[in-house]
Parts: C-alpha cells; structure tokens; sequence
C-alpha cells in the first residue's frame, strides 16, 4: 500500500514538474504576445490622437518626445484620454515611468510624424508607424 | 486517426480563419448593418479569403470583405484605411463601411458621412469592381475636402477585390526533381527493410542506416518534424514543390496504420538511426534502467510537447518549434542552439538509456506511434485516452477569443 502511494507521489511530482516546463515553454513567448498586444493599442491611440492634434494645429507636436510625455501633452489638449494606460506597466501613461519605450519626433517643419517603439532596454525597433513609410500596423 | 485529422482541421481552420480575418476580425454585428438577417460569419478559405455571411438556417445571404491587410499600401493624406464591403447573394455590393483608418480622422468623418460616395458601390457586381481602375471613369468621384482620402477608400477597396481574382489565376508549376526520387527511393528501400525479412538482405541494414544519417539527415535534412508538419496544416501540403517529401510524409502516417509497421521510425528516421549506432559504443554492462515510474513520466514528455506544439499553433505564439526536437540539428548550417541540444542530449542519454530520445522526447514519433498503436485492436486504449486529451484542448484553444489570452 506504502509503495503504491510513493509510486503516485512520483507520477504526480513528474505530472506537475512536466506541466511546469510547459507552462515556461508556452508562458515567455505568450507574455511578449500580449505585451505587442497592449503595445499597438497604445500606438493606434497614441496615432489617432496625433492625427486630431494635426487637424486642430495644422502642424505635429514639434518637440521631440518620449510616450509618457506625449501623451501628457496631448492628454492636457484632450486629444486622448488621460487614463491611457502605459503597456509596459498597466498605469495611467499621464504618470511618469521609467518604463517607456516610444518614442515620437517630427521633422523641422512638423509636417510628418514617426513613433517608435524599441525593445527594452535596446536600439533594436519593435514597430513603428509613421506618416511616410509605415503608416499601418498591419 | 481520425482525432489527428480532426487536431489538423482545427489546426487549418483557425488559421484561415486568422488569414482572412486578420489583426481587426470583421464581426456579425457590422454584417448586420448591411444584412440584418446575418446569423453567422464563415471563412472562405478560397482566393476571394473573405467571409461568406449565413442566416439563421445556414444559408449563405451574403459576402464580407475588409480591405486591410491587402490595401495597406493604398494611402490617403496620412495612412490606409480598413473598409468592409459586404455582398448580398448575388455577388452585389450592398454597403461599405470604414472600420478603422491610420489616416486624418476628420477626413475620414467626412467620408464615412458621404452617402453619396459610400453608396455608390451598391448594386455593382464583384468583378465589376475588381475591373475598375479609373474612379471617374466608374462614376465615382472623391468627396470634397477629402478627395485624397476617399480615393484611397474607393482605391482600397477596388485593389482588394482586384487581388483576389488575382488570387483565383495563380500557377504552381509541378516540379519532380532528383532530390524527389532520392526520398522515394529512401522510403522504398525502408519499407523492403521492414517488410522483406530475409537474412540475405537484412544484413545490408547498416549501410542503409548509415546512408539515412548522411544523405536524408546531414546532407538532405528532410525528415519528418512538428515544425513541417504544423507548417503545413496551417497553410498548405506543397505537393508540387516537394512531392517526394509530401510522399514519404504520407505514407510515414499511412503504412504504420495499414501494416502496423513503423518503416520511418524504425528503419528511416536518421536520428532513429543515428541511436541505433549509439546503442553500440558503451558495453552492455554500462547500460542503464529506468524505473517503471521513471518509463511512466518519461513517456508524457511527448505529450506535453505537443501539447506546447498545438498552443505555439493557435496563439500564434514566436515560438521555435524546431528547437523542440532534434531533427533541425541535421541541417547544421542553419541549426539553432535548441535543436542542436536537444539532439546532443538525446544522443547522450541513448548511450546509457536505449533509444531515450525515441521513447521518451520526440513527439513525432509519439504520433507515428499513436497511429500504429490502433491497429487492428478494438480496445480503447491509454494512448487513446491521451488523444481524446490532445483533440480536447486543440478544440478549447480553437474557441478561444483572442482578447482571452492577449488581455
């Protein structure tokens, strides 16, 4: 009876070590799907907002910007809501974070627009959306 | 096999669904504004890749398309813009409706709110609309104050049904080379290996065994994998570009079902056989057993590799499927870290273990042998069991919505 139980506990421990390492196979590569998920919304809200700012003010922001300041200053014309969230923390973008990856910048006469989102902590580009050469995300 | 078939429809069939559908799905509700009676959308998987529109009773009363991702180069002031078009039965445009757009969106107002523009798709047949190329010269004038944007509206949509009947006159050439007659000729002579029992013959094996390591293995580098496999179910067998290899794949799964025999596990497979030729460098006495609970477990690691296989498929996710088993290894020029240890390993492991890596890692083999298994006994076995598993969670991850697991 003893034996029969030992031979569960270690079927059961190789079941739950198995599921283990599939969880890690499956969970790091579904995590950077989500996270490009929440990513390109922002940068559809981020664009949209842009595109109105355009409208109203004929020109781009003509600063260069990093997100969070971006969409504050945006947020303040309300041009996009303030409770975009940041995709790289989950809190409002209007607050400052060290974690933020866009970048936006414009050329001399703020006729174009170019957001750029690179890997953390890298150069490396993860999308960007433009208003010249990669005007979708698609 | 028939629940690997079944894995393998919903394998293809989400993934035309995700083809067709693509980042922004086109929902019943939007249909509905056009077709009130729209009950269900249904992937054409055909060249039009649209959605054929059912009512209740499941009856086809109409056709969606969405211009994106195909028109992505067609651009307004400021960026494309994604257009539904739905069809009625007769193949006749019945509305248009912008769903999303990257250009100025106070043009795109304007637009959306021109009827007069908006409805002048109505009534025209598909083809006819596919042939436009001239806007004016089909009566159809851009709107005033947007006239860039609603030419790439009305240019976006001409361009998607264009390319579709482009779709429709695509040739693929068959083509039967010497790499084609190599692959049969291997499989053949495998299945005169497994099938022909005579000494004579039989004591030639290993200089077949040898040629499957250095010719379809190191050299050829076609062997039977969940990445080919998965690739092909998700988008389509090439049958005219590889014959041979579509032939050896086809009968791999084929005969063990017929015969009950596994020819390529056991007579082609080149790591198969690459094991085989470890079995014979340490002595005897240096060979290990694995306890009944080790055998017990080990035997689950294929399972859960395909299972971690069926979720790469259907999230989508950039997971390296070739890095989950050792065949990649064989084409070393191009052979990632992954492939390269798990091969390593497993050829290790078969020193001490008997064909370990067979047994107890490659899930390829594991449906090879899921197949074989069925032959001729009516019993409902483990492995059985196991399928029934396998084809439950390909169809809990074929319901899923996306939203459900990318938040």
């Amino acid at each position: 009876m003893a034996a029969k139980g030992t031979h569960l506990i270690v079927r059961l421990t190789g079941v739950i070590l198995l599921a283990a390492v599939g969880s890690l196979l499956v969970g790091r590569p579904l995590a950077i799907k989500r996270q490009e998920g929440r990513i390109r919304t922002t940068l559809l809200a981020v664009q949209e907002a842009l595109q109105r700012y355009h409208v109203s003010e004929e020109i781009y922001p003509k600063k260069m910007m990093t997100g969070h300041e971006l969409v504050r200053f945006l947020a303040e014309s309300e041009f996009i809501k303030r409770e975009l969230p940041n995709p790289w923390t989950g809190d409002p973008y209007f607050s400052e974070s060290s974690h933020d990856w866009l970048r936006y910048r414009t050329n001399s006469t703020a006729e174009t627009y170019e957001l750029v989102v690179t890997y953390p902590d890298s150069e490396e580009v993860q999308f960007r959306l433009d208003s010249t050469d990669h005007q979708s995300l698609e | 096999m028939a629940i690997l078939l079944a894995v393998a429809w919903l394998i293809r069939s989400h993934h035309e669904r995700s083809r067709v559908q693509g980042d922004w799905p086109i929902t019943v509700s939007e249909v509905k504004v056009f077709l009130p009676d729209t009950h269900r959308l249904k992937v054409d998987p055909g060249p039009r890749a649209g959605l054929s529109v059912l009512n209740a009773s499941g009856e086809k009363i109409g056709y969606a398309v969405r211009t994106m991702p195909d028109s992505r180069e067609i651009t307004g002031y400021s960026g494309p813009t994604d257009v539904l078009v739905v069809f009625d039965a007769e193949d006749k445009g019945i509305g248009v409706a912008i769903r999303h757009s990257y250009d100025t969106p106070s043009h795109v107002e304007d637009v959306s709110r021109d009827f007069l523009f908006m409805e002048k798709w109505n009534g025209r047949l598909w083809d006819e609309i596919a042939a436009i190329t001239d806007l004016k010269a089909a009566n159809i004038y851009g709107v005033s104050g947007a006239t860039r944007t609603s030419e790439a509206v009305g240019l976006s949509i001409t361009h998607r049904l264009a390319v579709a009947e482009g779709r429709e006159t695509v040739s693929r050439p068959f083509s039967f080379g010497l790499r084609d007659f190599i692959l049969i000729g291997f499989f053949l002579v495998g299945c005169l290996f497994a099938f022909w029992k005579a000494p004579g013959w039989q004591r030639w094996r290993w200089i077949y065994s040898l040629l499957t390591i250095l010719g379809l293995g190191f050299w050829m580098g076609d062997l039977i994998a969940q990445s080919l496999l998965v690739g092909w179910v998700e988008s389509r067998v090439p049958w005219e570009a590889t014959p041979g290899l579509v032939l050896l794949v086809l009968a791999s799964f084929v005969l063990p079902l017929l015969s009950g025999q596994p020819v390529y596990c056991q007579f082609i497979c080149p790591h198969g056989n690459l094991q085989r030729w470890a079995l014979k460098v340490l002595p005897a006495r240096m060979k290990m057993i694995i306890p009944e609970d080790g055998k017990w477990i080990g035997r689950l690691v294929p399972v859960m590799l395909l299972l971690v296989v069926l979720a790469a498929s259907f999230l989508q996710l950039d997971l390296d499927l070739a890095g989950l088993e050792a065949f990649d290894a064989y084409l070393i020029k191009s052979a990632g870290l992954a492939t390269i240890l798990v091969a390593v390993i497993g050829l290790v492991l078969s020193l001490f273990f008997p064909m370990a890596y067979c047994k107890y890692g490659c899930p390829t083999g594991w449906l090879l042998e899921f197949v074989r298994r069925n032959y001729g006994t009516a019993r409902f076995s483990g492995r059985d069991w196991v399928g029934l598993v396998i084809l439950a969670v390909a169809l809990v991850l074929y319901r899923i919505p996306p939203s459900w697991y990318l938040g």
